[in-house]
């Protein structure tokens, strides 16, 4: 492994090594000699984020990208073999067995359609709320954000306590007061997706709200105001002012909520384990990895999902791209 | 967009070519040198699950310092390294992984009793069937066997049972003083006291139907799927096909299936109702002695209030195994001596009864010294170990096995039995070829 290490980091060192030397040719071969003071100081200043950007994020990426095509098990380190293409034939030949894989993608799919727009739209719909500058606002705004600076785990931990299964869950307290029979919400898979798309909601809207909540201050108030001499309603103000204004911040906010929700692992994980009927992606490539030790194929799997995830945020970015 | 696409594939292109060529050096194995320290003294490193300042680390500390003191003037000296589990099993295996990566991984190491054949076969495990003799064998309740050969010794025991509240018994008019470890009652007679628990109006048993986020319900559980005359895999290990989905192994499962359709157990009972006087039964293992001899007075003020059923048997009697065990790690020294002699002290009678009065488990031994009343709850799990005891199943897929048993378990009430256990084979069965065609 420290050989590896040290290969790929002479190779990147000659890469960044080569093209600091290409530009400085370039500028001095035309003669730029300011440029060449400010490029080398800039890249000396850039060295120390490129050292850790090297570190912390490039070498895992190479290794998981390099493991994909390896048979990489946890207990044998000392004995990797490159195995070609093998564990992307192992993924569809699994896919195509409609087991916990085939799950796990479906649970995926639904928790990322479900959230994306419950998630965004509660932020929204938040961001309008506090936005007006009425009483009370600036306490609802630390209410409204506080779900997201507690960890995820606590999140999980007590929205279980909530849907607990017996008549002494608080959920089912309450529509035991209706006479309704107590209910296994995490264990049904008809209601235990739906009971993690609302807690992922609630937990992380409160993020998306501060930055709708930045994007809305950037929005003059004379576009309202000459809105309102037009005579236009609520609804006309809020979709040709306030939505067109929001565009480019709906964008990112839709991206970054997006590639999250694909990522979905900590609350299936604390809630209800690996079951099929809430299975992710994520925990699916966590649990083969980690539990079951093969740790190529699970580097395949993350390669596959980044792919897709790219791909659909490629694909997002020129829906939404902003007419030139 | 092309040149993007370009650009990936080029890069992970050059990616797959560096790794094929650099990735599968990997790094050295353990170098077997032998470390000594200023004295002379060869010291010998052994590796612990546990925190050094909690109840069984101190005990291990002990053992340790014992060994020192024993073994100064023959030039041996151990020295103890704690790895607590604080991210749980997993991180205290990515510990022992880390360090055989890095040639550092200690002479001897603590490890789970189900890990022994995917640790065996990978080589972490040092064979030590021709250093522990047969008669010394013979002293254990269990060992830790892959293909025939031993590669651990047990550090402790333990087993299971059903504790019951006897004024809930008394209030029925239940009697199950006949039902003892020698002669266990069966699943009928089990049924027929779940049957008149409910007619008296409590939940009748906590079979522990919602602990499957980890290994808690596989342990307890797997004893009725033997008891039923089934089983999960083949004597090696790498067939699930015809054994995780026989008959027999069928009939285990659907017991447990019926105690929740017949409503004697579900899966809503809460972590503590059992403790609260809500429950008749609740399915544990000897942890729970000291949480009723101390935490719950409210309810079992003593001994007289509670007492402990054995697992109930159909064709066979069957009851839970398992603990944590010793292993010499294939990174020992070169001479052996030294490692093998601190593996024998810590496995020994002596060891064996310091850290199990220290923890409260049953000693791994026969010969440890035991003083466990006759019909005490420690007396019942000793006994049951002794007459049923059935190690879960020795297989490197242990984990997809683990898995695969908590969501037959999780779907138990709304499936078919049969086919929750043909979708399971088939994982498992999967996870066993992969594995066994493992270069």
């Amino acid at each position: 492994m420290l050989k590896t290490s040290l290969i790929i980091l002479v190779l990147f060192v000659l890469a960044f090594g080569g093209f600091v030397a290409y530009d400085l040719a370039t500028a001095r071969k035309r003669r730029e000699v300011y440029r060449v003071k400010s490029t080398a100081t800039a890249y000396l200043m850039l060295l120390p984020a490129v050292a850790l950007a090297f570190l912390f994020i490039l070498l895992p990426i190479l290794y998981s990208l390099g493991y994909a095509f390896t048979d990489y098990y946890l207990l044998r380190p000392n004995d990797i073999n490159f195995i070609q293409l093998q564990n992307f034939k192992d993924f569809f030949a699994e896919l195509s067995t409609k087991g916990t894989l085939y799950n796990a993608i479906k649970n995926t799919l639904t928790f990322v359609v479900g959230v994306v727009p419950l998630q965004i739209g509660l932020a929204l719909l938040l961001a309008l709320f506090v936005n007006r500058q009425g009483i009370g606002s600036k306490i609802f705004k630390v209410c409204f954000f506080a779900p997201v600076v507690i960890s995820l785990s606590v999140t999980a931990f007590l929205w279980e306590q909530i849907l607990a299964p017996g008549p002494n869950g608080l959920l089912n307290s309450i529509i035991g007061m209706f006479g309704m029979a107590p209910h296994d919400w995490l264990r049904d898979p008809k209601t235990a997706m739906p009971c993690i798309i609302v807690l992922s909601a609630w937990q992380g809207c409160g993020y998306q709200m501060l930055i709708f909540l930045s994007g809305l201050s950037n929005i003059r108030k004379d576009l309202y105001e000459a809105a309102a001499l037009d005579g236009a309603n609520w609804w006309r103000k809020f979709w040709l002012v306030t939505w067109v204004g929001l565009r480019s911040t709906f964008v990112y906010i839709l991206i970054t909520v997006f590639i999250g929700a694909c990522r979905i692992l900590t609350q299936p994980m604390l809630m209800t384990g690996y079951m099929d009927h809430t299975v992710t992606l994520s925990y699916y490539m966590y649990n083969k990895g980690y539990t079951e030790r093969w740790v190529g194929y699970s580097s395949a799997v993350a390669l596959l999902m980044t792919i897709f995830i790219g791909g659909i945020t490629l694909i997002q970015r020129r829906i939404f791209r902003e007419d030139k | 967009m092309k040149k993007l696409l370009a650009s990936i594939i080029a890069f992970m292109l050059v990616v797959m070519t560096m790794f094929s060529i650099v990735a599968c050096g990997g790094g050295g194995e353990g170098n077997g040198e032998k470390e000594v320290d200023k004295d002379g003294n060869t010291i010998v490193k052994i590796m612990f699950h546990v925190d050094k300042s909690s109840t069984e680390g101190q005990a291990y500390q002990k053992r340790i310092d014992a060994f020192n003191a024993a073994y100064k003037d023959k030039g041996i000296k151990a020295q103890a390294i704690f790895k607590a589990r604080s991210a749980g099993a997993s991180g205290y295996e990515t510990e022992l992984l880390n360090n055989q990566l890095e040639g550092t991984l200690a002479d001897i190491i603590t490890f789970d009793a189900p890990n022994t054949a995917a640790y065996a076969k990978s080589g972490l495990l040092y064979d030590i069937s021709s250093l522990i003799s047969a008669e010394e064998q013979n002293n254990f309740y269990s060992l830790n066997k892959y293909e025939g050969k031993l590669y651990g010794l047990p550090i402790q025991e333990s087993s299971a049972g059903f504790y019951y509240n006897k004024k809930i018994f008394r209030d029925a008019g239940i009697d199950v003083s006949a039902y003892t470890a020698d002669n266990p009652w069966t699943f009928e007679q089990f049924k027929d006291v779940c049957a008149k628990l409910k007619a008296h109006g409590v939940t009748a048993v906590d079979m522990r139907l919602d602990a499957t986020k980890d290994e808690t319900a596989p342990y307890l559980l797997y004893p009725f799927i033997y008891a039923a005359g089934g089983s999960f895999v083949s004597d090696d290990g790498y067939t699930a096909t015809g054994y995780y989905n026989s008959t027999a192994t069928a009939k285990g499962f659907q017991f447990i299936k019926d105690l929740i359709s017949e409503g004697y157990t579900s899966y809503a009972i809460g972590a503590t109702d059992f403790f609260t006087g809500r429950v008749g039964m609740y399915l544990s293992s000897g942890w729970t002695i000291p949480d009723l001899d101390n935490k719950y007075r409210e309810y079992f003020a003593s001994r007289d209030d509670w007492g402990l059923l054995p697992y109930p048997k159909d064709v066979v009697a069957a009851s839970a195994t398992g603990s944590w065990s010793y292993a010499i790690t294939n990174n020992h020294h070169s001479d052996k001596t030294a490692t093998v002699e601190l593996l024998k002290w810590m496995a020994s009678a002596e060891s064996s009864k310091a850290i199990t009065d220290a923890t409260g488990m049953i000693p791994a031994r026969r010969d440890a010294e035991t003083n466990y009343a006759v019909g005490s709850p420690e007396y019942t799990l000793l006994k049951q170990l002794e007459l049923s005891g059935k190690e879960r199943p020795a297989t490197v897929a242990y984990p997809t096995f683990s898995t695969t048993f908590n969501q037959i378990i999780s779907a138990l009430d709304n499936s078919d039995v049969a086919s929750l256990l043909n979708s399971a084979t088939n994982t498992l069965q999967t996870e066993m070829d992969r594995l066994k065609n493992l270069k």
